[in-house]
């Protein structure tokens, strides 16, 4: 507890955590409103072309709405915001030399590095949390009454978010702690998910989208695949593919097994090198 | 009495460089003990290497005679090189925080920031202070709770006059009530002014150790004079006790091996028939010693 609180300390009052915190569900919340308006513009446009047109697609019904929002709420572009604060937050002690001060007022630097890794699991408990409530609400209100077991019948995708909000943050974690410069660590992370995993993509892609290249296991891809589509059948018939009914167990242990990588690295370099 | 600090053969290189060799030395309860040397001579890198800032290369340490851990650590109050803060939180926040880290309570927060004489400016963010502001806060976090040592880095650095002499006051005022400072500096001045005692430090290795006032008493100077500086030159290099001269503006200034009392001198120069036309000392300082020092060891 001493250690969360430590860190507690150092957010309180930082506005420049809380604006981006909020950015990040600001985004998603614009990301969820665009989505349902644009997946439907484009079922529009096909339908008049098809003799069975393809119902709308509905994003906020029970158990679809775990499936949908998580799906919106863990792509990339939007994913990047709360992986931004946990990189500021990181570099920060380095830029500020806070982290000298901490290990000479008697922190150890495991309990440094156990202290910022407390900070990435409150953080992803926090905003699974809002999430949580947010979909739960918006579900109560656009479904007709149903059962319990109904409602809840896709809640693993939220298991699913929760993984991979939290290793997401842990790959932020660990871009911080190895470039330990801001502006850095930012830059590199930001070309990493948004434009070389992306090119990673287009250069190894198979013929078909079921199939596996070594995209597939790319860190970044991995946690995004954990909730691969929203349950939108009409792109089903689009798009000419399965949808994905629930979150898998393989899917989050390769997220999991480089976020167990990546924090071994840190706790080894950051005990060997100088401060 | 009781061993405060004791480094044991402690050694670092940083590629090329050999930051700090094989350095031992020992501080003890109560002394308020310099670490003198030009920049670069090992200073900020053997208290880094105290505080498990920088891992050394060879060599122990010992705290309070155990074994280094964070535990010892909280028992320190330190001054690094720079000012460490949070600057978008207040003085006290960033307080707080070094009371958590420490692991005590925040009654005595209020209490540090008086001593520094930040009480009346505690709310407001870290970087709305002035450089001298902050050197204090540093202080001030350094002082919490009454730790049994105090390091200070250059605690001067890049203060002006108000801000130096402040600073110093308040290394002073600690220092009285009993305890430890380790204080690192390439001002001799400022060694000569707070410290006991002192090592001096020059390229990683240790030159002298020792107490101030014994740095300070041994071999001073002499200024002579003759009607014939030439004669007076020759006899003088004569001395068994002779060390060095120079000639500066018909007065010769003589550095003898150790102190020789001036009546000695008068004395010697009368039976080599020299009648001097002036004999005076010339008291040392600490710096004059120091350049010497690092004159006789081009290590």
């Amino acid at each position: 507890m001493k250690l969360i609180t430590i860190e507690l300390k150092k957010i309180q009052t930082y506005r420049t955590f809380w604006i981006i915190f909020g950015l990040y569900f600001g985004f998603l919340a614009l990301g969820i409103i665009m989505a349902e308006f644009m997946v439907n513009a484009m079922v529009d446009d096909v339908n008049k072309r098809l003799p069975i047109p393809l119902p709308h697609a509905v994003l906020f019904n029970f158990p679809d709405i775990w499936q949908n929002l998580t799906f919106f709420a863990s792509i990339r572009y939007v994913l990047i915001f709360p992986a931004i604060v946990i990189i500021i937050l990181t570099t920060n002690e380095f830029s500020y030399k806070t982290v000298r001060q901490n290990v000479v007022n008697g922190m150890s630097r495991n309990e440094f590095i156990f202290a910022k890794l407390q900070i990435v699991l409150l953080l992803t408990l926090v905003i699974t949390f809002i999430l949580t409530i947010v979909m739960f609400i918006l579900g109560l209100i656009h479904s007709d009454s149903q059962s319990l077991t109904m409602m809840f019948d896709k809640f693993s995708f939220v298991i699913g978010f929760f993984v991979q909000m939290l290793t997401f943050l842990c790959f932020a974690f660990f871009v911080g702690f190895i470039f330990r410069h801001t502006g850095l660590a930012i830059a590199l992370f930001t070309l990493y998910v948004l434009i070389i995993e992306p090119v990673i993509y287009f250069v190894f892609r198979a013929p078909f989208m079921w199939e596996n290249t070594i995209y597939t296991y790319l860190p970044v891809n991995s946690v995004v695949r954990v909730v691969e589509y929203p349950a939108i059948p009409a792109l089903e018939r689009l798009m000419d593919f399965q949808l994905q009914g629930e979150v898998t167990l393989l899917s989050c242990a390769i997220p999991i097994l480089y976020s167990v990588v990546m924090i071994a690295i840190v706790y080894w370099s950051f005990n060997k090198k100088d401060l | 009495m009781e061993t405060i600090l004791s480094i044991n053969q402690l050694s670092k290189r940083y590629g090329r460089i050999q930051a700090v060799n094989q350095l031992s030395l020992e501080v003890t309860k109560g002394q308020v003990f310099g670490i003198l040397g030009p920049n670069g001579s090992g200073k900020t890198t053997t208290l880094s290497m105290v505080l498990d800032l920088v891992r050394p290369d060879n060599g122990t340490f010992e705290w309070f005679e155990e074994t280094p851990t964070k535990e010892n650590r909280k028992r320190i109050g330190t001054v690094i090189e720079t000012p460490n803060f949070f600057p978008y939180l207040s003085a006290r926040k960033n307080l707080e925080i070094v009371a958590k880290v420490k692991g005590y309570d925040y009654n005595d927060i209020d209490h540090s920031l008086e001593v520094a004489g930040l009480f009346d400016r505690r709310h407001d963010k870290f970087k709305t202070y002035s450089f001298g502001m902050k050197q204090r806060l540093a202080v001030a976090s350094a002082l919490l709770n009454q730790p049994e040592v105090m390091i200070l880095d250059e605690p001067t650095n890049g203060l002006d006059p108000q801000g130096i002499a402040q600073v110093r006051e308040l290394i002073l005022q600690v220092a009285k009530e009993g305890i430890t400072i380790i204080l690192a500096s390439h001002l001799l001045d400022e060694v000569q002014k707070i410290c006991d005692h002192v090592a001096v430090l020059n390229k990683g290795n240790i030159l002298y150790t020792g107490d101030v006032h014994e740095v300070l008493a041994i071999s001073d100077s002499i200024e002579l004079a003759a009607e014939d500086n030439q004669a007076l030159k020759e006899a003088i290099e004569n001395h068994p006790g002779f060390k060095s001269l120079t000639v500066t503006d018909g007065i010769v200034l003589v550095v003898f091996q150790e102190n020789i009392p001036t009546a000695q001198i008068n004395e010697y120069f009368h039976n080599k028939k020299i009648t001097l036309t002036h004999l005076a000392e010339r008291k040392r300082t600490l710096e004059q010693h120091f350049l010497e020092l690092l004159k006789d060891n081009p290590s």
